[in-house]
């Protein structure tokens, strides 16, 4: 895969405030990368540099190997989903989609064969005369994906476009712009804050945090094994437990000992170990190597949620087994259902 | 919550609005009278309307007030709106500084605000006319522009121009496609208001303008002095002007919606068939729009090119130009008229209120060829080097004067000045309601108690004092401080036990139908009414009274002095002098025409004769600074009373 | 839209031209002597102090007067039209709104001058009670008449302010009050009228504003011997050319409207707190 775009060491400054703080990041062809992280991060940040419509206090955007830094947004092979939409109110779905072809002064006709099919594909065929202020949430998010694709930029830019949508048509949405996506064969840089939706469509996650990049990876990836203590607790629930390396492959917490299948500590390194909710296991209280006793147990559906006190802290843990509150019970963990982190310093 | 009102509810809504349309209603009714009665309707007829076409003063005010309001309209949103734009983008601090400004105009009372222009002009030295009332039109306008325009772009979604530069547009496509669509409503809001505004405007307009440029509400105030039914049908056409302006804001987007709706069914149907792009309505609106900017701009090219054209005209000597400067309602328009005609010239032609008014616009730098002022400021204006000889060998009618109003004190051997009209000052009174015997009390009977409330004074700073300072038995040119705070006290004990009304030249009117018992008037205005009012007759006390001339004179800075010369010698002319004096009513200083006029008009009408040989009258005379400024400190407090 | 920053340089610098420098030049007028050309600077108080005079005093005094009888009036008036437009049918509410401000789109001095025909001794009223057989009533060059011409003028502007509070105003708030119990009456002290107090207050202080500054139309309808603040200034410029002691009068009336605004706003801010 060709790398696309190339950030370089970019930072930006609102007056005091250091929104980013040296950012670095590849982008290939043809990928679907999230830029994930809590409200605040520098991820929308990143993506209205990309976008042009902010420029940044330090640092190199490369398109192609070309530095674009300077590059107006108009001049830009990149289109955008704003999180509102930003429909032109004043314009018919049809003419919103054309404006794009119109300042381009497309040929009449090309226009309205390509704008039409666009309306198909997003699946508003016969919507072009429709006042895009009458539309529904869902309607104008498609009519907004429909604008950007249709001038076939390199890449689309997708600013938490699936935010104000209910539930339901959210997760219909995820599954169709991924769907998009591949139809297309473009890149996709998409902006959440929900570690659900980055997880379920994305080829690639960056987390951000205070303007730095956390950890980039395979969705997977930065759920099985996240690099610190931030990735661990914005990506999905877990325990997080404070531990000693004694040595590869072994590692000590609560007072007991772990075999584990991370190496390259130094021998008694302070680090952090992170237990997924759904890895522990509850036992019989003989059988497990911690005990406690149960304090909690809620219904979640397809799981029970039930919370173990135990003689240094309380576990969470996820099972599809019904444990009676005041149960004492053992936990146990395999090897591979431990994952030993780095301290880091917050 | 019930809606609707009851019978009493209605029945205020009626009575308010009675109330609000009263005035309009009457205007547009009496427009259409035969008769210059603004209170019986004798009949209908268009006469006004006619004499309103041919006033040569009005229609050019008309012009003014138009293209002012449209150039200051275009100017003011264009600014308004990418302000307002602007705005949007800028730090709070700087937003909140121009916004403040832009309040400023807002809140500030018209008239300060009228003055502070009219300060920056003179400090500046522009000369005042069409440019500074345009300045100031725009001035006042663009903040309105601003408050229509601006929530509109704050309510605006932030990123929609990025959106559009995002898809390719530049900042200045995404400004003309996207933003301005998009506020358009507060768009036209601020058109509209802007135009109302600068068309209606009267305070703003009236302190910033100069040399003769009016518009509409200027040359209103000007005539409200005297009945005169023309500033009703005036006033007609400016309400209709202004109705149909709201018919085409409020009706057309209406409409405009059905045609649109009734367009997309067709559309549709069309669309159906496969024979047309869905885009066609909007291109059809779009074409729409640029056809009325295009039609507007045609409008102020037009208009432009026209006054270019009359400029440039005068520029190049083929027409040219006299700006004269005279009393308000002080001659007949019909003269002007001719006189252009005849020399092929324009007149610009303002009037002022007073000689001191007429004063303070020579100090504040404002140029006139012929100014027609009273004696004693023909004096002032002679000694403080405003005025330039006259070449008597260019006035052919200078024989037709009447020796005894040549050679007097204001101006000896006539130097500077050419009689006009000249008159005395005395009490016009009701026979009918004033006893005769009480005339003996001279000028003491307008503190008699039996006429309290039913007096008229002059609203004249040097007549209200010669009336008091005779009273006395003073000197009316007095320079003793003692004597003139004397007549001081005499008026304000005249104002607080008689309560009369200072009258301007409405006097006039309001003595022909008998208003009141007793005026002070001019002779020759106590002549017009008394042809008109039988039951009038003038007395002038024996204790004295101001003998008055006002003539005809040509500023240092004259810059046509043959045609100014041309002008004073066409004043002369017997039939002119008729004629002026038919609609003036006072006594000509042309023996001819004084002759013609006591054997017909003003026969048997003594008031048209000023008394002569009396020691005790007087000519005003020139005042010292000190005194005159006493004088206008003194006349404020009696008037402020 | 950071591109369009720059579009605002335009009319800073306007501001600064036609706003500040005139603004600054009514101050310098009014701290100076020394005429009308601004060659020497004497920089005094007499100016100000001159206002102090007795005379001047009552001006200012009668003016204010003036201004709050005509602003109440208006407001007496006004709000009960506007409150009974606000119950009307939507359709008939745009129309009557617009025939409110139509008149306020004329000529202010066409409207004056009609008045003056109407009230005249022998104006159109006296002419038809003249028919009835009544005497007729001076009312020309009186209070009155100012009056009438100020409150012709001016009440719309106290109208439409107040009937936007009251149109946007939530009918559920009026429902829930008759619902806890409120009779009509209180609904309205407690719930209608206040909620319209920020309309009330635009209105106020824009006709008050108007009222107090106004110099056509007590010229027109109350003669020559009727003096408010604006007729003074405008005396000072026109005709007896003492710009500086114009200039401080103005300066003055600036400052009570500053003053009157600072007013209103406290009040509204009060009411808010209340609320």
């Amino acid at each position: 895969m060709e790398k696309i775009i190339e950030l370089k060491n970019l930072t930006k400054n609102y007056g005091d405030q250091q929104v980013l703080r040296g950012i670095n990041l590849d982008i290939y062809q043809n990928e679907f990368l999230t830029l994930l992280g809590p409200s605040g991060c520098g991820k929308t940040t990143t993506l209205r540099i990309i976008a042009g419509f902010e420029e940044p206090s330090g640092g190199q955007v490369l398109f192609d190997g070309v530095d674009v830094s300077k590059v107006p947004a108009y001049k830009r092979e990149v289109n955008t989903v704003f999180q509102k939409y930003s429909l032109f109110p004043h314009m018919n779905v049809f003419e919103n989609v054309a404006f794009g072809l119109r300042i381009k002064k497309v040929d009449e006709s090309f226009i309205t064969t390509r704008v039409n099919r666009m309306l198909q594909m997003v699946g508003l065929a016969d919507f072009g005369p429709r006042d895009v202020n009458l539309l529904s949430g869902g309607q104008q998010q498609r009519v907004a994906i429909a604008r950007a694709l249709v001038n076939e930029p390199k890449v689309l830019l997708l600013d938490e476009p699936l935010g104000a949508l209910d539930a339901k048509l959210r997760r219909d949405m995820q599954v169709e712009l991924k769907k998009m996506q591949q139809e297309v064969g473009i890149t996709f840089i998409f902006v959440t804050h929900d570690q659900e939706e980055a997880l379920t469509m994305s080829d690639t996650v960056v987390v951000i945090n205070e303007g730095t990049i956390q950890q980039i990876g395979r969705p997977i990836d930065i759920y099985n094994e996240p690099e610190n203590r931030f990735v661990a607790g914005f990506i999905g629930e877990s325990n997080i437990i404070d531990g000693i390396m004694k040595k590869d492959l072994l590692v000590h917490f609560d007072g007991v000992d772990f075999e584990c299948v991370d190496k390259g500590f130094p021998e008694n390194e302070p680090v952090e170990v992170v237990l997924r909710p759904e890895d522990i296991d509850i036992v019989k209280p003989e059988d497990g190597k911690l005990t406690g006793q149960v304090t909690s147990v809620t219904f979640k559906g397809v799981h029970y949620n039930v919370m173990v006190k135990t003689k240094y802290r309380d576990y969470m843990i996820n099972t599809t087994d019904y444990w009676e509150v005041g149960t004492p019970v053992g936990l146990t963990l395999t090897p591979d259902d431990i994952h030993v982190m780095w301290k880091t310093p917050y | 919550m019930n809606k609707g009102n009851g019978f009493w509810a209605k029945l205020y809504v009626v009575l308010c609005f009675a109330f609000f349309y009263l005035p309009i209603g009457v205007t547009i009714f009496f427009s259409f009278n035969s008769s210059k009665s603004l209170s019986h309707f004798t009949g209908f007829s268009m006469r006004w309307y006619e004499a309103l076409l041919k006033n040569n003063d009005i229609v050019q005010a008309v012009y003014v007030s138009v293209t002012i309001a449209v150039i200051a309209t275009i100017v003011s949103t264009i600014l308004g709106t990418i302000t307002a734009i602007g705005l949007s983008s800028t730090g709070r601090v700087l937003k909140d500084a121009i916004l403040t400004m832009n309040d400023i105009p807002i809140l500030n009372p018209d008239i300060v605000t009228a003055i502070s222009w009219m300060l920056l002009f003179s400090s500046l030295g522009f000369s005042k006319g069409y440019w500074t009332m345009l300045l100031a039109h725009i001035g006042f306008c663009t903040p309105f522009v601003i408050t229509s325009v601006y929530p509109k772009v704050r309510s605006l979604d932030p990123n929609l121009a990025n959106a559009a530069m995002d898809l390719g547009a530049t900042p200045f496509q995404a400004m003309i496609k996207v933003i301005l669509p998009a506020i358009k409503t507060g768009i036209y809001a601020g058109v509209l208001l802007s135009f109302t505004m600068s068309f209606d405007d009267f305070v703003i307009s009236y302190f910033v303008t100069g040399n003769g440029v009016k518009n509409i509400s200027i040359i209103v105030y000007n005539m409200t002095k005297r009945i005169n039914p023309i500033i009703n049908a005036l006033s007609t056409i400016v309400i209709l002007v202004i109705v149909v302006i709201l018919i085409v804001v409020f009706a057309t987007p209406r409409i405009r919606a059905k045609k649109a709706a009734a367009e997309r069914k067709m559309e549709k149907e069309l669309e159906e068939e496969g024979a047309l792009p869905p885009s066609g309505g909007v291109k059809k609106h779009r074409r729409l729009g640029a056809g009325f900017v295009i039609a507007l701009l045609g409008v102020v090219l037009v208009a432009g090119s026209y006054s270019a054209a009359k400029k440039s005209a005068s520029a190049a000597g083929k027409k040219q130009q006299l700006r004269v400067y005279n009393a308000g309602e002080y001659i007949d328009m019909d003269l002007l008229g001719r006189f252009e005609e005849e020399y092929g010239c324009t007149v610009v032609y303002e009037t002022f209120d007073s000689n001191e008014m007429l004063y303070t616009k020579l100090l504040a730098g404002d140029q006139y060829d012929i100014l027609i002022p009273s004696d004693y400021m023909i004096e002032r204006l002679i000694k403080e080097d405003y005025l330039q000889p006259i070449d008597w060998s260019l006035i052919s009618n200078k024989d037709s004067l009447n020796p005894d109003v040549m050679d007097k004190e204001y101006d000896p051997g006539n130097v500077y000045s050419v009689p006009y009209f000249y008159g005395s000052v005395g009490i016009l009174y009701d026979k009918t309601l004033v006893d005769k015997a009480d005339l003996s009390e001279g000028w003491n009977i307008l503190m008699d108690q039996k006429y309290k409330g039913n007096l008229y004074m002059y609203d004249s700073e040097r007549d209200s004092f010669m009336v008091a300072l005779k009273a006395l038995g003073y000197s009316m040119n007095t320079t003793d401080e003692d004597q003139i705070r004397q007549a001081y006290d005499w008026l304000i004990r005249q104002r607080k036990t008689m309560k009369p009304i200072y009258a301007g030249d409405d006097v006039i009117d309001n003595m022909v139908s008998g208003n009141k018992a007793m005026a002070v008037v001019y002779s020759g205005d106590g002549a017009l009414i008394m042809s008109e009012n039988e039951n009038m007759d003038f007395f002038e006390p024996e204790q004295g009274t101001n003998i008055w001339y006002d003539a005809m004179v040509i500023t240092k800075d004259c810059q046509n002095t043959e045609l100014a010369h041309d002008f004073i010698d066409f004043m002369l002319q017997q039939d002119v002098g008729e004629q002026n004096t038919e609609y003036i009513g006072y006594t000509s200083p042309v023996t001819g025409v004084y002759k013609k006029m006591s054997q017909t008009m003003f026969k048997g009408i003594d008031a048209y004769q000023p008394r002569s040989g009396y020691a005790k009258d007087e000519v005003f005379r020139y005042q010292t600074q000190d005194v005159k400024k006493l004088y206008a400190q003194l006349w404020t407090k009696v008037k402020a009373q | 839209m950071k591109h369009y920053k720059k579009l605002t340089i335009p009319y800073i610098v306007w501001c600064a031209i036609f706003i500040i420098i005139p603004i600054l030049l009514i101050v310098l007028y009014a701290f100076t002597s020394g005429g009308n050309s601004v060659k020497t600077l004497n920089f005094t108080l007499s100016n100000l102090a001159k206002i102090n005079e007795h005379t001047y005093v009552m001006v200012f005094l009668k003016s204010l007067e003036l201004g709050v009888i005509t602003t109440f009036i208006c407001f007496a008036a006004g709000y009960p039209l506007a409150y009974i437009i606000s119950r009307a049918p939507e359709g008939a509410q745009d129309m009557l709104i617009m025939a409110v401000t139509i008149p306020t789109w004329i000529n202010m001095l066409l409207r004056t001058y009609a008045w003056m025909n109407l009230l005249s001794d022998n104006g159109i009223i006296n002419s038809l009670l003249g028919l009835l057989g009544i005497d007729p009533v001076h009312m020309m060059y009186t209070d009155f008449s100012v009056m009438i011409g100020m409150i012709c003028n001016f009440m719309p502007f106290m109208i439409i302010p107040i009937h936007t509070s009251l149109r946007k105003m939530d009918r559920s708030l009026i429902e829930a009050a008759m619902d806890l119990g409120a009779n009509p009456l209180q609904t309205f002290r407690r719930v209608i009228f206040k909620l319209s107090i920020p309309g009330v207050i635009n209105g106020v202080v824009m006709v008050f504003l108007m009222a107090i500054s106004s110099f056509v139309i007590p010229k027109l309808l109350g003669g020559g011997q009727y003096v408010l603040i604006g007729n003074l200034i405008e005396s000072q410029f026109i005709s007896i050319g003492d710009w500086n002691f114009g200039s401080a009068i103005s300066l003055i009336l600036a400052i009570i409207i500053l003053l009157a605004m600072r007013l209103m706003k406290k009040i509204d801010l009060k009411e808010a707190e209340e609320r």
